[in-house]
């Protein structure tokens, strides 16, 4: 199981108490009265709640919650669902794991609540494969709400709401965790994204009206139910309000979650996390997780909100810092971010396909020492015919980081270059 | 209907199609709106994977792939924008990271949509340093097809091809990412009736016929617009020739009757033309020359007429509505019955094959000829174009003239055998099972003496004397008495048939 918090807020207060992971405990802390609090509201009102309070979406992307809701058709026969996207594949992110163990009724109050607002009959959780015991503590707090007849019809008493929730367990490919990807492997075919349109909102899963969302964004919204739209906007950023569990890993002395406001200072993350290890000197840090651009050293005091990194040319993707310090060949970087990428890719469109595995060969051409005369303007250009173009956002994940060191560290590319190897001393196993 | 600007020019298109779609509708696809595509396919499912056909679109900020961004009224589409031909040399780049440059020795090259567009929009030198990745070469799908996947850049038009069109799904690509191959599901071969279609809409090397790989270089081809006479179908195919030689057909695009398909044996038919075919002029098997033998058929018919004698005609469903139609008039002149025929008969689908094994049933049909299993019954004279009857069908007949394409039992029977020019060596119009008529053009020139039934039978007729045979052969005079006297044909004419056929009245 994965350590609680040391930082904690509203979300993770009651993370180290093992009781909150049953629907007694959760309850006696006041879960539930979010949904509570919503079934006595229109859906209407509920979804105008969820959008005023600007929750953004805690999956990578950003996109308001609110405004993703009402994408949802009111008229229709068809059946609508949700997904909760518990995927969490992206390197470097390890949060919504620790949602799903410590809290999952957090997790099943926001489905339910949205459910509501949407007029969902049914959602599956989408839990990455590995992920074993949040799966099943998933199972376990639906199991409870389903023997104290919560779920199915008449869900939580209201009548004419009727939701049941179902887990899936997924089976190990990055690329599921991208929304429409999800969706074909949720109905059991080959995980890829779809081409859009149609957009899941119209038709997604199984053909149905859809809509996905992070295991996280969910966690949040009992919260907005129970306290409000004013008091939730009390943490964070204008355009970023609320908290996140920030993950910091890498090089840093004390590595995992620390639940603070959005726009928190960069900085002050890597101190909460116990500084660089053994007091070395800070080279890196990419700051939402694997697929945004690495920022410098000298961009510390960023503001850990999508706004302030756009500025500095990176993005707060699923919020997990990866710190690497004085002694990482930038090139070598270039060459596990290129190589997962080249891993992951679904293979359908041409500039992923191709481009990751151009952009991995060629990295790790460099750094053993390989690299020619004109390979660092060509490995400039490939992120570029790879980025915008493609059915979904990984070939830009992929294209991202690459970019953003050639941006910041060029010099260790440059280096390895007359050097004929990688001068940095410790070695390394492809 | 919304209106679209496609650099600059205005179109009305239909509500509810794709960029690309509409720009096929208006026929106007890589014909004056140059919009390159790999996975995109007029009748197979929207699957937006290549990118290659990425265009701007006025107010969106990126680029948009023409094969899957609907229409809207007012939309302004740029297809020739930096930005378009930056992203089309991307692709076209990166498409060749891993494609091996074997053009010299690739069957597909002169006809392969990669080495054009390449050509066209890509770029001059490459820029990689590292080796292509290897692949398996020349493996067997099943028995009609051979891939290569070193070759294959993964639009999976085949895939779809498979799963929609025939739906038998027998293939899927396999792994992800840059490891990403097309495949056969295990336990099973690429073997279906239509399976050889995936080399035709492969646009490279991967997916080629066993038949045709490797047999000529396709600049040394011409196609010509024909008529697959496989079945009453009529699915419209170029035959490419050279040197006087058919090497294959290729389905030909007609939304009316087979979309951009045709079935393997159809396909494969082209070999009928050249295999089996009658060439010698004889009497009584006697091998003689062909004016001879003409005027032995034409003396036969005049002693019979004069004598009072029954004729009777049988007419071949293979033979095209002008042969027909010059038998109808012999036989009418001599006071003969409507000609009887046979059609052969054998398995059909609901895609494409039909029941009946010959082109041109419903023409027979159309022109009061009457099918019958048994044959003209006792006569003093039969005319017979083709050998659908066995010899047992007249052994009450005295004289047997042949008219024929090809070899059979029947020559035995016959006392004079005249023949003929197949579908391949002339021009003339088949009416398909849907009494659509549909004109073919000569592919090949006989390679034996040999002319068409009607030029035959117009032959016998001014030997006879007969007025309504007194003006040389031509199948477009033919055509024009047809629509005149037939009144299912009015309005058509050969010329005015196209390429694509008419319906009958």
């Amino acid at each position: 199981m994965i350590e609680a918090p040391v930082v904690t807020s509203y979300l993770s207060e009651h993370y180290a108490d093992e009781a909150y992971t049953t629907l007694a405990g959760y309850r006696s802390k006041g879960g539930y009265q979010g949904l509570e609090k919503a079934l006595a509201m229109e859906p209407a009102a509920v979804r105008e709640t969820v959008k005023g309070s600007g929750l953004r979406g805690r999956g990578g992307a950003g996109f308001v919650a609110g405004v993703k809701w009402g994408f949802m058709p009111e008229q229709t026969d068809s059946m609508k669902l949700i997904v909760c996207n518990g995927d969490e594949s992206e390197p470097g992110s390890f949060k919504d794991r620790l949602i799903m163990e410590r809290a999952p009724h957090q997790v099943l109050e926001g489905i339910l609540i949205g459910a509501w607002a949407m007029g969902a009959e049914r959602s599956y959780i989408y839990v990455r494969g590995e992920y074993a015991l949040p799966a099943e503590r998933l199972e376990r707090a639906i199991q409870e709400l389903r023997d104290q007849g919560r779920l199915g019809r008449d869900c939580f008493g209201k009548s004419g709401f009727s939701h049941d929730i179902i887990v899936h367990r997924g089976a190990g490919a990055y690329i599921c965790g991208e929304e429409t990807g999800l969706l074909e492997s949720l109905e059991c075919k080959k995980g890829q994204p779809r081409k859009k349109p149609p957009f899941p909102a119209q038709y997604g899963a199984f053909g149905l009206p859809t809509t996905v969302n992070n295991v996280e964004t969910f966690a949040h919204v009992p919260f907005i139910l129970e306290r409000g739209t004013d008091w939730f906007r009390g943490f964070g950023t204008e355009r970023s309000p609320g908290t996140t569990l920030f993950g910091v890993s890498g090089h840093v002395e004390r590595p995992g979650l620390f639940e603070k406001p959005l726009g928190t200072q960069l900085g002050e993350l890597i101190e909460l996390a116990g500084g660089v290890r053994g007091g070395r000197g800070l080279k890196g840090v990419g700051p939402g997780g694997l697929s945004m651009p690495i920022l410098p050293a000298s961009d510390l005091d960023v503001g850990m909100d999508e706004e302030s990194l756009s500025a500095r040319g990176s993005h707060l993707g699923t919020g997990g810092i990866m710190v690497m310090d004085e002694t990482t060949c930038m090139v070598r970087v270039a060459c596990v971010i290129s190589y997962f990428f080249r891993d992951e890719s679904c293979g359908q469109c041409t500039q992923c396909r191709e481009g990751t595995g151009w952009l991995y060969r060629l990295s790790r051409r460099i750094e053993e020492g390989r690299g020619q005369r004109g390979d660092l303007e060509v490995l400039g250009s490939v992120p570029k015919m790879m980025e915008a173009q493609t059915i979904c956002a990984f070939s830009d994940a992929a294209a991202w980081p690459i970019q953003g060191l050639l941006r910041h560290f060029r010099e260790d590319f440059q280096r390895h270059l007359p050097e004929k190897s990688c001068p940095f001393s410790e070695g390394f196993e492809f | 209907m919304p209106t679209i600007k496609v650099d600059g020019t205005e179109y009305e298109v239909e509500q509810g199609r794709s960029v690309l779609q509409a720009i096929d509708d208006l026929g106007l696809l890589m014909n004056g709106v140059e919009i390159p595509h790999y996975c995109w396919h007029p009748k197979l499912s929207i699957d937006g994977s290549c990118r290659l056909c990425q265009v701007e679109i006025e107010g969106m900020p990126k680029l948009q792939i023409a094969c899957n961004t609907p229409v809207r009224d007012g939309m302004e589409i740029r297809t020739r924008s930096e930005a378009v031909q930056d992203a089309r040399q991307s692709v076209m780049e990166l498409l060749l990271v891993n494609h091996p440059l074997d053009c010299p020795i690739c069957d597909q090259a002169g006809e392969c949509k990669l080495q054009d567009y390449a050509f066209e929009y890509g770029v001059k030198h490459a820029r990689t340093r590292e080796p292509r990745r290897p692949a398996k070469k020349a493996t067997e799908l099943g028995p009609t097809i051979v891939f290569d996947q070193e070759r294959c850049i993964l639009c999976r038009r085949c895939v779809r091809f498979c799963r929609e069109v025939p739906k038998t799904g027998e293939l899927g690509v396999f792994a992800r990412g840059e490891e990403s191959r097309l495949e056969v599901f295990p336990g099973m071969k690429l073997d279906n009736p239509y399976s050889m279609n995936v080399a035709d809409i492969c646009p490279v090397g991967a997916l080629t016929t066993k038949d045709f790989r490797f047999k000529v270089r396709v600049w040394f081809l011409d196609d010509v617009p024909g008529v697959c006479n496989g079945c009453s179908k009529g699915c419209n195919i170029w035959g490419s020739r050279s040197n006087n030689r058919l090497y294959r057909y290729l389905p030909r695009r007609n939304d009316a009757v087979n979309q951009t398909w045709i079935c393997d044996e159809g396909r494969l038919s082209y070999r009928r033309v050249s295999e089996g075919r009658l060439s010698v002029p004889r009497i009584r098997g006697r091998e003689v020359g062909y004016a001879e033998a003409l005027a032995a058929a034409a003396r036969i018919l005049s002693e019979a007429r004069t004598a009072g004698a029954t004729v009777v005609g049988v007419a071949s469903p293979f033979a095209a509505n002008e042969d027909l139609f010059a038998l109808r008039g012999l036989l009418s002149d001599l006071a003969a019955p409507a000609a009887v025929y046979t059609v052969p008969r054998g398995a059909s689908d609901d895609l494409l094959i039909q029941a009946e094994k010959a082109p041109n049933a419903d023409g027979a049909r159309e022109l009061g000829m009457r099918e019958s299993a048994d044959g003209p019954g006792a006569a003093a004279v039969a005319i017979v174009l083709g050998h659908g009857y066995g010899p047992e069908a007249f052994e009450a007949v005295d004289s047997l003239i042949l008219i024929d394409t090809h070899e059979s039992p029947l020559e035995r029977s016959a006392e004079v055998t005249l023949p003929a020019r197949s579908f391949a060596e002339k021009v003339g119009t088949f009416t398909n099972s849907a009494r659509r008529v549909q004109r073919f053009l000569p592919i090949l020139e006989p390679r034996f003496e040999a002319w068409a039934e009607g030029e035959i039978l117009q032959r016998i007729g001014a030997e006879l004397g007969l007025d309504r045979f007194r003006q040389a052969y031509d199948p477009a005079l033919l055509a024009k008495l047809i629509a005149e006297e037939i009144p299912a044909f009015e309005g058509i004419s050969i010329e005015n048939l196209g390429d694509d056929g008419r319906e009958l009245r």
